[in-house]
């Protein structure tokens, strides 16, 4: 495997979604390319620390109050049938 | 909990309890989606509320095919992209082609152990803002929902209206982006 088709395939290795002879050709490459592994690596970094911070909510006073509106506008359509 | 199609039937009666559960359940995800997107807390939780007013309004004639989640996520990521082109009509939202070539790696440098060594929580949170504002819309969309929200390549592809293929192509995009982005910054303290 080339490092142009590692590259194309880094996202598929690395959600485990290549047969085994490509996940082995893929293996083979990374024990040897330096540059390969630390892009593999890195990419990993970057999807831990996404999934670490992303967990965001809505600020509670602002969720109490969209929650207050939702729910007004959710028991009114009852009202009106 | 609710099955799906429990809490479907308990909407429609206008259960109290149903709306929390779905309040709880969802809010805070189309949220996430919506201000990744528009990067504008007051414009995403204005989605949020277009989009559980239209699910309201849908109730009657919601089939069930989709589930609840994947239908509220996808009428919100309509709502964002609206607004989207509404704010800045001249840009083009897709000038990144799915089928151009993946541009090769610049930053080779390891800096894996930088943010936890030398970078307060506040800051890592500062790079990976600064770094995926940077991201077109149509790959942040699916980066944001596999990666985030941690849905499937279906689910994404079925919210964003694009094929399972174009789905993958995107994510591997975003993430060779983000992580160039992050090296940039990174990098130089490694
Ligand atoms: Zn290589």
């Amino acid at each position: 495997m080339t490092c142009e088709e590692l590259l194309q395939y880094l996202s598929d290795y690395i959600d485990q979604n290549l047969d085994e002879e490509l996940t082995a050709a893929a293996q083979e490459h990374l024990a040897t390319c330096h540059n390969c592994r630390v892009v593999l690596d890195t990419t990993q970094q970057t999807i831990s620390l996404f999934r670490e911070q992303g967990k965001r909510t809505i600020p509670t006073l602002r969720r109490q109050r969209l929650f207050d509106q939702l729910q007004d506008a959710f028991l009114q359509a009852e009202a009106d049938c | 909990m609710y099955s799906e199609q429990e809490l479907v039937t308990t909407l429609r009666r206008r259960d109290p309890d149903a709306f929390t559960f779905l309040f709880e359940s969802y809010s805070d995800k189309v949220y996430r989606l919506a201000a990744g997107l528009l990067e504008d807390d007051m414009e995403a939780e204005g989605v949020v509320q277009e989009s559980f007013l239209r699910l309201f309004e849908r109730l009657d004639r919601f089939e069930g095919r989709a589930k609840i989640s994947t239908w509220l996520y996808r009428v919100a990521y309509n709502a964002a992209m609206d607004r989207l082109r509404q704010r800045r009509p001249t840009m083009m939202l897709d000038f990144a082609a799915d089928d151009d070539d993946i541009p090769a790696p610049v930053i080779l440098a390891d800096w894996r152990d930088v943010p936890e060594r030398l970078l307060t929580e506040a800051e890592i949170k500062a790079e990976l803002d600064k770094a995926i504002t940077a991201l077109p819309e149509k790959h942040k969309a699916v980066f944001i929902l596999r990666e985030i929200e941690g849905l499937s390549t279906q689910e994404t592809a079925d919210i964003t209206g694009i094929s399972i293929s174009a789905a993958k192509v995107r994510l591997h995009r975003a993430r060779l982006f983000l992580r160039e982005r992050l090296a940039e910054s990174l990098a130089q303290h490694a």
